[in-house]
């Protein structure tokens, strides 16, 4: 681009081939695994995020809690804490390059803002305590443990999709 | 051959914690780059209309499952340097049904949600402020939920081990599945949203191939299941055991480590595991007292340096605290032939009451073993 003008005022990049992202995501799996010899994750590292958090507010409580507990008085040195915060700068670099950057509450024309944003919530609140049952969620179960064919993690992925489609019909307004 | 911070047990280390933020940031912008810091394309595979996150996932899978079926098939990794993820059937099937739930209301999952919070999706600051309350929920109910979340544990389990099928084959199953799954993914766009933007084109044909050819080859390399980190890694090694024993290498003469002792080698580690009271009346000189539950411990600096002897009177308890050792990775420890009474009889025993009369260099070698072990040629043989 020779002119930052028409650049900015251009609208965002088309997505990428999604195969060639997938090979992308794919081998940044497979480094994950030859060098740091684990796979992805993102769950955990927002559950750290969590037990800081309320640490902060009770510390004596988080200590003695027996999950949280054990991840010790700095929960947040922890390798997945710094992924989380990777993917966010990831995210963040390729989206300002694909001109993607654009703060809004994402939902169907017609859809009301309230249904969203509860949907958001109480579905946040689903995942981040089933991520935890299961000790991962779609990057640290279903994409690491699929990739090794790990039978539990394929049953959870399996169990993911069986449960997104159970509920997807009952929330389809929030895209209308 | 790689060691990674896992397998050197180094993932608290500032050195993983910078690999992780690498690793994160790729994985972030492949997610970024693939469409996935929007709720709305995220939600499309729910409803048929978009399935990228199919296409996506399968292909990462795919792609990282080769890749490391390949590089274990030629030996660059070992499984033991891989975390491997144990399956908890409860807790795995449970969890993922609520997982599946909450990600179809929100459209997000923690790693796209980051992605989504970085495109500045406002869905997506409140699914995390969900995902973190959800989190401390769960601790905060945990000791309930401790049955539920060990509902099922079957360790590290293997689905192809499950099925009962090699890893090798079992991966090029899966790359053909991947394959059909992608060719069904365009097609329903297709049919569902006129789209299915790669359905037929020579790129998906090519990509489809590529897998299919990828897959053949691992298949033909020699099966080294990952994982059999734990059956065939365990069974390679009882096989070498066996075959030590059976060559013969798992022991040594009583005559070579007396003449070692003698030339003052200060390589060989003579160990005496009988008790401490049989150890004080007698022992061969130079030997050390270890039982056999400490022999890891006291012998680490040993492991893999010199020679290391371990005796009793007889054999069997050597023997199998040989093996043990052995299979700890020792590769240098050995059992004295015949024990202590082997030792007595063969090295001990004087010239003048062995049953085949001794030729003279032999007696001379007596002599001085006995003088050296002993303190004198004349005393008698204790009693044990």
């Amino acid at each position: 681009m020779e002119s930052n003008d028409s650049s900015s005022s251009a609208g965002p990049k088309p997505y990428m081939n999604p195969y060639v992202a997938g090979v992308v995501l794919g081998l940044m799996l497979l480094a994950s695994f030859l060098v740091l010899g684990v796979g992805l994750g993102a769950s955990a590292g927002i559950a750290r995020i969590g037990a800081c958090l309320q640490g902060c507010i009770l510390p004596g409580h988080v200590q003695g809690s027996e999950y949280f507990g054990s991840w010790g008085t700095d929960p947040l040195r922890y390798y997945l804490v710094y992924m989380f915060a990777g993917t966010l700068l990831g995210g963040l670099v390729s989206a300002i390059v694909s001109r993607r950057v654009q703060p809004q509450l994402e939902r169907g024309a017609t859809a009301p803002r309230r249904l969203r944003i509860l949907l958001a919530l109480v579905g946040g609140v689903l995942v981040g305590f089933a991520s935890r049952l299961a000790s991962g969620c779609t990057s640290g179960q279903a994409l690491t443990g699929g990739a090794i064919l790990a039978t539990g993690s394929l049953l959870f992925l399996v169990s993911v999709f069986a449960g997104g489609y159970a509920t997807a019909y009952f929330v389809r307004r929030q895209w209308q | 051959m790689i060691t990674t911070f896992f397998g050197s047990d180094a993932l608290g280390s500032n050195g993983a914690f910078l690999v992780a933020l690498m690793v994160g940031f790729g994985f972030g912008l492949a997610l970024e780059l693939a469409g996935f810091g929007s709720s709305r394309k995220l939600s499309g595979i729910f409803y048929f209309r978009d399935m990228t996150v199919l296409k996506v996932m399968f292909t990462a899978m795919i792609t990282a499952m080769l890749g490391l079926h390949l590089l274990m098939a030629v030996g660059m990794i070992e499984s033991d340097q891989i975390y491997f993820l144990p399956t908890v059937y409860g807790a795995q099937i449970l969890g993922g049904l609520i997982f599946g739930v909450g990600f179809a209301m929100s459209a997000w999952c923690p790693g796209t949600a980051a992605v989504g919070v970085a495109s500045g999706r406002l869905d997506a600051v409140i699914f995390l402020i969900g995902a973190v309350v959800g989190s401390v929920l769960f601790n905060e109910v945990y000791s309930a939920l401790v049955p539920v979340y060990h509902w099922g544990d079957a360790g590290v389990n293997f689905v192809w081990a499950a099925l009962g099928i090699p890893a090798n084959v079992f991966v090029l199953l899966f790359a053909c599945v991947a394959v059909a799954a992608f060719w069904g993914a365009e097609w329903t766009e297709k049919k569902v949203a006129g789209t299915g933007a790669y359905l037929g084109t020579q790129f998906l044909k090519t990509f489809s191939i590529a897998i299919l050819v990828v897959g053949v080859a691992q298949a033909f390399l020699p099966s080294v299941n990952p994982g059999g980190a734990t059956l065939t890694g365990a069974n390679a090694g009882e096989t070498s055991l066996l075959a030590a024993m059976e060559a013969g290498e798992d022991h040594i003469e009583p005559e070579e480590v007396a003449d070692r002792l003698m030339a003052g080698d200060k390589t060989l580690v003579l160990v005496d595991i009988r008790t401490p009271a049989e150890f004080a009346a007698f022992h061969i000189r130079g030997a050390v007292n270890a039982s056999a539950a400490e022999l890891p411990q006291y012998l680490a600096p040993n492991k893999n340096q010199g020679t290391i002897v371990l005796y009793s009177n007889g054999m069997t308890h050597p023997a199998q605290a040989r093996d043990a050792l052995a299979r700890m990775g020792f590769s240098n420890a050995y059992l004295l032939t015949d024990g202590l009474n082997g030792f007595m009889r063969r090295v001990l025993k004087p010239a003048s009451l062995r049953e085949a009369p001794v030729p003279s260099h032999p007696a001379a070698k007596i002599r001085a073993w006995r003088l050296f072990f002993l303190g004198s040629p004349e005393s008698g043989v204790p009693r044990q």
